[in-house]
């Protein structure tokens, strides 16, 4: 919007500004971020707006093709499965579901791993050096293994494998964490910060933690795509989200039984997932560059 | 499709398909495989009854001593070469094939051939409660204790080395058939012998010894059995090498593994499934009708459904026709009353109940029912072959009974509370069917509605008639098929009158495999069977 | 040196022996009887209880037990499978392989497809060719693994019929356990129609292992992608250019090895990402793995499988990890802490 100004005033956008400005400027990285929009959308409206219910069957259309192919009905935009429940209400459900869940965790986790790696990240000694090798290990552990460990323990279902998951996720935020924590402590604004007399836990809450958001958010967006691989795999391995429910790995397993003669019936919920991930993917990446181009300038 | 798949694809392809064409199928064509549904429980047919375990042995491993023709499910000779009845119908002398060999193997090898003291052996571990190894594997023999064949049979006797005598305790017309089902099988005494000496008793049904076309090599539990052609077989060896069951429970799997040709010939191909299968030129779809019916009884315990006007007029409310459209695909023919038409005891005189809303409501009206009647229709949870889809024809019956002004409930509950609410007699009514064991007609005019039934709770009626049950025991005094057939239409003539249960429908039994199988034969009931299967190249 | 081997060995003592003990309270944290859950036999009699009790000194407290469960762990005594009564590490010794195989044959093509086209799209930066392979890698990397088998599933198995989609060799052949490696037991074992049989499991293989190795081979170009442009930018490489050298000589004598040495680790890493993955596609094309094994197992809760296929699968990863660093250390000793996968 322009503004009439006599003056020629010199506008120093703020760092967040200056990466938003700079992730604009990546055309791909901006529609996966408009592609975003629209899972997060049908994940909290979808369900509202369409007439059936994730379970609801109906016996005398089952099996339904989509509504382009010859023998569909537009009743059933993409079709039903076995049970002739409508796919298109189940994909958003399960949307919500699988999406709704993998952001849980991850904001999750992310409050866990920070605290632990902030707490790491200032201690020194033996302590620190007991934690980083142990982390040592457990990151080199794919967060998908933990999380089968984990639900082989805790036993099937959907909270289990939230646990399971949270739980995979926590290591690789206190890593980051800490790392930054220790990089920044050695910076002159925070020895500035410590001249003034200010404790360690005001320098972290005031001087590190503001430089630490944007860092984060691409660690987050980054955990929350593996997140979701990780809840729709176990839902497919029915060791999360178990049959009826229309989360998206369940429905995959669900549609197994029809795979021959219903291909909709699997094509749909798993590229559901494919550009969730996708457009997560592509606005972690375009985060990413953005804020080393930033750094860089 | 992504540039990196193809890329990939292009590295693996001329490894994978370069010699596609050179494969050898002289090795292909020496072995059949078979995609099965599970694993058996056992490998002796005498202690379980289910199809699996039938499937996995009763035809492989082991002979009867008679067997039912497969395509008109007459009793023929098998390991008995002759059986004799004597007139009064208790004795059954049986001559014996004098050339039959067991299977000799890594763990067992047989120093003689099949004889009367076989015979003896396999009949008295489920005969007698006494016998060393009736205990062994559990001690439970169902198919012949659901029957009482340890009391109806009085003695086995040996009269030579090849021939046998079975005495019963009173006639049975069907006890021919009771020996030619899979359940009666023939087990080897020589290595039953040798496994007691050695203390491993238990090997006898885990480790099968029998007379059959092929011997056993080797089971994993849920992944595969081996079997190998037993190649002194006396009905000439099998056409096959080697017969492997590869074990997949999920119907969708097996159709794929058909379609991808790791499956020769697949089990119980899902209704869903059967379009794909017919319309894929590289695969048949055989049907053949079953021996079994399905059927919608009523409780004949509870009134109003006592009196039997408005069992008629139930009947007559409902068009059988669309139900077989509907809920069979025409993949079933309407049953006019219990027996199938491939038995020969099917009787095609018999008086049947047409669709005629009409006639109902008077019958209804005569029997005081007012309109706005309310009643329940129980259809069972699972899918069977002789009815798929219980609910869905639940459904329907639900939309004619309300033409005639009867408001219909459908219930239904989990399979085992389904069972057992049905034994305590809860149901107004309920769709159910039965798939027989042999082909003896016996086989469905006792269990399903013979009062003795009603404690064993196959009789889904609860409906007990003296003169029913006299006519289905004088039938059992005679040999001779015309008599018989006397008895059972007069039976029939009680049930049309009486309609404890309405019959619908005899569903097909289907078998899918790959062109160029030839010689596999549906069975109307009981195990399939490999012994003659060819497989032709392609 | 030493020292750091040392405290490398010294991790992998602690990882594995956090690993033993969890296993071992998982034995009284699960539900059922302790002795049950880790011997292995559903119903025992008086005396063999008695024995077993004795045999995992569970009657000495916890310490003792451990030491003595320690003791018969290393022995190889994992007690039995509740479902197959089968010893639960000779299950393990016989699946393993198979995994191991699979995620092998996969991580080689992986490579062999990454490694170029990583390299080729960090060499033109920011032109077409770069937005190209990194689009596609972005997808290949976006995909579920699971999904993507079932695509080729229905492409190649279904709808042409080309390629079998269950277990490693056709039922019709009967290959002798040897090595548990399908290919060289091929090869080693005396059968007449080796070259159909070898065919047949290489038929077998194609699938399982191509859905696994788009995966991977979307992560290796993304880290040879990135580790190519920051070195290509560095200053070095401006010198050599300075120098007047071509772009072949400047990338192969001064590129190529400083750009491949320092993700020699994370591309080791990759294994342990695909070994995961390879747990997924052993369950879609019963593929009989450890993966297969253990989902079968969590599937029955079957405890004592649990706690083997758990112990078997995490120690592997983790002694893989450890030994990979003390080789990385050993060729390249340059390389400092930061070992861990940023993709």
């Amino acid at each position: 919007m322009p503004k009439s100004s006599f003056y020629e005033e010199e506008v120093y956008p703020s760092p967040m500004r200056q990466t938003w400005n700079e992730f604009q400027r990546n055309h791909i990285a901006l529609g996966g971020l408009w592609c975003l929009v629209f899972f997060l959308l049908t994940s909290l409206v979808g369900p509202m707006l369409l007439p059936y219910g994730p379970l609801q069957q109906n016996t005398d259309a089952l099996l339904l093709a989509p509504a382009w192919a010859a023998n569909g009905d537009i009743e059933h935009l993409f079709g039903t499965d076995a049970l002739g429940r409508d796919i298109l209400t189940r994909v958003a459900h399960g949307c919500r579901i699988t999406f709704g869940v993998s952001f849980i965790l991850v904001i999750l986790s992310m409050l866990v791993g920070c605290s632990i790696g902030a707490y790491a990240g200032m201690s020194r000694g033996i302590r620190s050096s007991v934690i980083n090798h142990l982390l040592d290990a457990i990151m080199a552990i794919p967060t998908l293994l933990i999380a089968i460990i984990i639900v082989a323990i805790l036993g099937t279902g959907l909270m289990n494998a939230m646990w399971a998951i949270s739980l995979a996720l926590i290591p690789q935020f206190i890593h980051q964490t800490r790392d930054i924590v220790r990089r920044e402590f050695h910076k002159e604004y925070v020895t500035a910060a410590r001249l003034d007399g200010a404790g360690n836990n005001r320098i972290l809450f005031h001087s590190i933690l503001p430089n630490m958001i944007e860092m984060l958010v691409v660690q987050g967006t980054m955990a929350l795509s593996v997140a979701i691989l990780d809840v729709s795999a176990l839902g497919f391995l029915s060791l999360g989200a178990q049959s009826p429910s229309p989360e998206l790995g369940a429905m995959l397993s669900d549609s197994l039984e029809t795979a021959y003669v219903a291909p909709w019936s699997i094509a749909l919920p798993g590229a559901a997932i494919f550009l969730m991930v996708l457009s997560i993917n592509l606005v972690g990446d375009g985060l990413r560059t953005a804020l080393k181009n930033r750094l860089t300038q | 499709m992504n540039k990196l798949h193809w890329l990939g694809l292009a590295m693996l392809v001329p490894l994978g398909t370069g010699c596609q064409d050179l494969q050898d199928r002289t090795v292909q064509r020496q072995g059949l495989i078979y995609c099965s549904e599970g694993s058996p429980v056992t490998f002796n047919p005498q202690l379980d009854i289910s199809g699996t375990t039938a499937d996995a042995a009763a035809h492989q491993i082991y002979d009867r001593l008679l067997e039912f023709d497969s395509q008109t499910s007459k009793i023929v000779p098998a390991l008995a070469s002759s059986w004799l009845v004597s007139d009064d119908g208790l004795t059954y002398t049986l001559q014996l094939r004098k050339d039959v060999t067991f299977h000799s193997t890594e763990y067992f090898q047989p120093t003689r051939l099949f004889n009367a003291d076989d015979v003896l052996f396999s009949i008295n571990r489920w005969r007698l409660s006494t016998h060393p190894f009736h205990a062994v594997s559990g001690g439970t023999y169902p198919y012949f204790e659901s029957l009482g064949l340890q009391e109806m049979v009085e003695e086995v006797n040996r009269i030579n080395g090849y021939r046998v005598e079975i005495k019963l305790k009173k006639p049975d017309s069907s006890f021919l058939a009771t020996l030619a089902t899979d359940f009666s099988v023939m087990l080897s005494q020589e290595y039953a012998d040798q496994l007691m000496a050695a203390g491993d008793p238990d090997s006898i049904d885990t480790l099968p010894i029998g007379t059959g076309p092929f011997k056993f090599e080797r089971f994993r539990k849920n992944n595969y059995i081996r079997y190998q052609r037993h190649p002194d077989y006396w009905d000439g060896p099998a056409h096959q090498k080697h017969l492997i069951f590869d074990i997949t429970p999920s119907s969708s799997m097996r159709l794929a593994k058909l379609i991808t040709g790791e499956c020769d010939v697949i089990a119980f191909p899902a209704q869903t499934e059967l379009k794909v299968v017919e319309e894929r030129p590289d695969l048949v779809l055989e049907e053949k009708p079953g021996l079994n019916v399905g059927f919608w009884a009523f409780n004949t315990n509870k009134p109003p459904f006592d009196d039997e006007r408005v069992r008629r007029a139930l009947a007559m409310a409902i068009d059988k026709n669309t139900l077989l459209d509907a809920v069979y695909f025409d993949s079933a023919v309407a049953a006019k009353g219990l027996i199938p038409p491939t038995s020969w005891a099917y009787d095609e005189s018999q008086k049947e109940v047409h669709y005629n809303p009409v006639m109902a409501r008077q019958l209804l009206d005569e029997a005081n029912i007012p309109a706005g009647f309310s009643m329940d229709i129980w259809a069972m949870p699972v899918e069977r072959a002789y009815n798929p889809n219980a609910t869905k024809m639940a459904e329907l019956i639900q939309s004619y009974l309300q033409r005639v002004g009867i408001r219909a409930n459908i219930v239904s509950y989990e399979w085992a509370t389904f069972r057992r609410l049905l034994r305590q007699g809860m149901h107004d009514s309920v769709l159910i069917g039965w798939s027989a064991d042999n082909a003896d007609p016996d086989n469905f005019y006792r269990p399903l509605l013979s009062c003795s039934a009603i404690a064993s709770g196959t009789n889904r009626a609860g409906w007990c008639n003296p003169a029913y049950d006299d006519l289905i025991d004088e039938a059992l005094r005679y040999t001779e098929e015309e008599i018989r057939q006397y008895y059972y239409q007069q039976a029939n003539d009680i049930l049309s009158a009486q309609m404890p249960l309405v019959p619908i429908a005899h569903a097909y039994r289907f078998q899918a495999y790959r062109r160029g199988i030839t010689g596999l034969e549906i069975n109307p009931f009981g195990g399939i069977r490999f012994a003659k299967v060819d497989k032709a190249m392609q | 040196m030493l020292i750091y081997l040392g405290r490398r060995l010294n991790l992998l003592v602690i990882t594995l022996l956090i690993l033993c003990i969890a296993s071992y309270i998982l034995a009284f944290l699960v539900p059922g009887d302790p002795l049950i859950n880790l011997s292995g036999n559903p119903s025992p009699s008086a005396d063999q209880s008695a024995q077993l009790r004795l045999m995992y000194a569970l009657d000495q407290g916890y310490v003792a037990g451990f030491w003595q469960y320690l003791k018969l762990t290393l022995a190889g005594n994992w007690g039995l499978s509740l479902t197959s009564q089968n010893p639960v590490f000779q299950d393990i010794l016989q699946f393993l392989p198979a995994s191991l195989e699979l995620s092998f044959y996969a991580m080689l093509i992986s490579l062999l497809v990454g490694l170029p086209l990583g390299i080729m799209a960090g060499l033109k930066h920011r032109k077409f060719a770069d937005m190209g392979i990194l689009s596609v890698s972005l997808m290949g990397f976006s995909v579920p693994v699971f999904w993507l088998a079932l695509l080729l599933i229905l492409i190649f198995a279904l709808q042409w019929g080309m390629l079998p989609i269950s277990g490693r060799l056709s039922l019709l052949y009967e290959v002798p356990h040897q090595s548990g490696f399908m290919l060289i037991d091929i090869l080693l074992a005396d059968i007449s129609d080796k070259s159909a049989v070898l065919n047949d499991a290489i038929r077998h293989l194609v699938l399982p292992t191509l859905s696994l190795s788009i995966v991977t081979s979307a992560l290796v170009i993304r880290l040879t992608r990135r580790s190519v442009i920051n070195v290509m930018s560095s200053d070095y490489i401006k010198a050599a250019y300075a120098k007047g050298l071509s772009h072949a000589q400047v990338f192969w004598r001064h590129g190529m090895k400083n750009a491949l040495l320092p993700i020699m680790p994370q591309l080791a890493m990759q294994f342990t990402v695909l070994l995961t993955n390879a747990m997924i596609i052993e369950v879609i094309f019963s593929w009989p793995g450890i993966g297969e094994w253990l989902i079968q197992a969590i599937y029955q809760r079957d405890f004592p499988a649990i706690r083997g296929g758990m112990l078997a699968v995490s120690s592997l990863v983790v002694i893989f990890t450890i030994a990979v660093d003390i080789i990385i250390r050993l060729i390249y000793p340059l390389s400092k802490r930061q070992f861990h996968a940023q993709v």
